[in-house]
């Protein structure tokens, strides 16, 4: 079974790779399931086409004695199957033990062995905040993660923030940090700058999502792209994405940078910025 | 070795006698609560708990409390309910003040909350916060000439009962009346705590006091535990003198039980004995010293660090321990007899025995406890601790 994670700041498109990847690797054949860690609730949206009841939803109602797989685990979109995790309300309770919570019940009524899936993802909420969010990386529920970045500075320093959580639990063994994804939908669209970051944190750049008008569409008739327009060429990026990472046997100890390091980066970003507005004569 | 901040919050708000303590913990803490206090009186069933489990920590523990206080608020007859709310809900930052303000209205009982977070602070501390949490309870009182407040008693003392009677009867005997001892009393003397000429400190609740004496004008002093003959003598000169009152304690002895038991001594003058103990340690070690003719080898306090005690008695020639139930364990790798005087003990019962360690008969009945605790213990090769 392969199993990974996929990281990223808030609102970086970690819903929209996971749930194109998913269905581009169920068109190869495999059985694939996803997980969303993320209270919101919302990455499996566009492969069920709705809200799907999450799995803390289920435990709150009726304990966890007296819940059922199929009460959990949905079929999406080329059959695969879609988990939330869930949480409290914002504001109550602890999200991170959340979970916790709901990867042990997934676990404890037997979806990896029942449902024998041949590929594991799982969509964690923008940041490794506490252990709970530090979960997947955990306990072998995942071989390696995969940070999705833009050449924004704050989404890179959040990346480099996730990369202390993985260096963490990779020194014990655990996880390793497997590539950075690229999204393209940044303030300046230049790979160099990813490319050098993931190069300083000892990895590579597994793929580029660039910026396309049929994501957005796809999303808001609750749809992936694979889906919604299986022809594209942006489809056809996600193919080869979840192709990368599923085959991708490169395993590495992140070195996360320092903050001077990320204040050069920055720098090279804001010369990028300026350039990009001299061009367009602001 | 210590329970947090939580054990000492649930001790004080246990001491007002017919309030409902709530606590706001997983189930574990409160069993644990439960434990430590069941061999001080069992019949005592004052204790609810919101039992916190895995559903709680997700999704909050407030609606667990909301219910309990209503359910809490039905079952017992009792005018007060207190919340102690430990480590779970401090961690995942239910709103307390909230859920009670949302829901007083409709509740019969006044209602007390503290924060108890074991992780927070020590016992003593948890102690502290809580009985000046519980002070606003309080009410101006007119003064009741020649009366004390007795402050530092839990109702889980080892001896607590008969150390208190004892106390009381050797204050009344000076012309003082007890007017509350806290934390052991109802509701309604803790209410009226104020009333008293002076408060009398006895190892804690020395933030109470102070409260007191801004809030309502009391004066307090801070005592020993009154071990020994000449700890009680001090204990009882020192209040009689800050009243005002002429009284000799020395003449309140009677020294016949004292001549009989103290000729057993003899033969154990120079014995190397260790204490440990919450604030009855010092008093205690103290009164083995002067009176009893012991040698001191290791004197440590709840708060010190309990494997470097163990480390230092090991290395010591102690041949009695002075501590807890948490001693026996030690005493028993040691082959030593071990005198339970402090909190916890909850492997031997005292609730009926009238036998005191404080005071002047507590003198005799200590003595005499140690006399047995030796006699009956064998030699070291044989013997095994009780």
């Amino acid at each position: 079974m392969r199993k990974f994670c996929i990281y990223g700041k808030g609102g970086i498109g970690k819903s929209t790779v996971v749930s194109n990847i998913a269905v581009a690797l169920a068109e190869d054949g495999k059985t694939v399931m996803v997980m969303g860690c993320d209270p919101k609730s919302d990455m499996t949206r566009n492969l069920v086409g709705r809200r799907i009841p999450t799995v803390l939803d289920v435990f709150r109602a009726k304990g966890p004695d007296e819940m059922k797989l199929e009460e959990i685990v949905f079929q999406g979109f080329n059959g695969v199957y879609c988990v939330e995790s869930g949480g409290p309300e914002p504001g109550v309770g602890c999200a991170g033990r959340g979970v916790i919570t709901a990867a042990d019940m997934l676990t404890r009524l037997g979806a990896f062995n029942d449902l024998e899936p041949d590929v594991v993802i799982y969509d964690v909420l923008g940041d490794v905040v506490c252990g709970g969010f530090a979960m997947p990386l955990r306990k072998g529920l995942a071989d390696d993660v995969y940070i999705i970045t833009t050449c924004d500075p704050m989404a890179i320093y959040a990346a480099n923030n996730i990369c202390k959580g993985i260096k963490r639990f990779a020194d014990r063994g655990e996880v390793f940090l497997g590539g950075i994804i690229y999204n393209g939908r940044s303030v300046v669209d230049e790979p160099t700058i990813i490319e050098g970051f993931a190069a300083r944190l000892g990895a590579k750049v597994l793929g580029k999502i660039p910026m396309s008008e049929l994501i957005p569409r796809a999303e808001i008739h609750h749809k992936t792209v694979l889906e919604y327009a299986s022809d594209s060429e942006i489809a056809d990026m996600f193919r080869y994405l979840a192709l990368a990472i599923c085959e991708n046997e490169d395993r590495t100890i992140p070195e996360p940078l320092s903050e001077a390091e990320l204040d050069e980066i920055n720098e090279e970003i804001d010369v990028l910025m300026r350039e990009k507005e001299k061009k367009e004569g602001i | 070795m210590d329970g947090g901040k939580f054990f000492g919050a649930f001790r004080a708000c246990s001491g007002i006698k017919d309030a409902v303590v709530l606590a706001h913990v997983p189930v574990g803490c409160n069993w644990g609560a439960m434990m430590l206090k069941s061999t001080s009186n069992q019949p005592d069933i004052r204790q609810a708990c919101t039992v916190m489990h895995e559903r709680e920590m997700v999704f909050g523990g407030e609606n667990a409390l909301k219910e309990a206080l209503i359910h809490a608020d039905k079952l017992y007859d009792s005018p007060l309910i207190t919340v102690v709310a430990g480590d779970a809900s401090a961690m995942i930052g239910d709103d307390i003040e909230a859920v009670i303000n949302s829901i007083s209205v409709n509740l019969k009982k006044e209602v007390v909350w503290m924060d108890a977070a074991g992780f927070k602070d020590n016992m003593r501390k948890g102690y502290e916060e809580a009985m000046v949490h519980l002070a606003q309870l309080m009410k101006e009182c007119s003064i009741i000439k020649n009366s004390v407040n007795l402050i530092g008693f839990c109702p889980d003392d080892f001896k607590v009962h008969a150390d208190i009677k004892e106390l009381k009867r050797l204050l009344n005997s000076a012309g003082i009346k007890v007017n509350s001892v806290i934390s052991n009393c109802r509701f309604d003397e803790f209410v009226n705590a104020p009333a008293a000429e002076l408060n009398v400190v006895m190892g804690q609740g020395a933030e109470l006091a102070e409260r007191m004496k801004k809030e309502f004008g009391v004066p307090y002093l801070e005592v020993d535990y009154p071990y020994g003959l000449e700890g009680t003598k001090e204990f009882t000169n020192t209040i009689c003198e800050h009243l005002g009152i002429g009284c000799d304690a020395e003449q309140e002895f009677d020294l016949e039980p004292f001549k009989r038991i103290y000729l057993y001594l003899h033969e154990l003058y120079g014995t190397p004995v260790s204490v440990i103990g919450d604030f009855h340690a010092e008093p205690i070690a103290h009164f083995l010293d002067r009176e009893l003719g012991f040698d001191i080898e290791v004197l440590a306090g709840n708060e010190d660090d309990y494997f470097i005690f163990e480390q230092n008695v090991r290395d010591s020639s102690t041949t009695i321990l002075f501590g807890s139930s948490f001693e026996r364990n030690i005493a028993a790798e040691l082959r030593i007899p071990l005198v339970r005087f402090t909190y916890p003990v909850f492997d031997h019962v005292c609730m009926y025995d009238d036998a005191p360690y404080a005071g002047f008969r507590g003198a005799v009945c200590l003595t005499e406890t140690i006399l047995n605790a030796v006699m009956g213990f064998g030699t070291k090769e044989t013997g095994t601790t009780r």
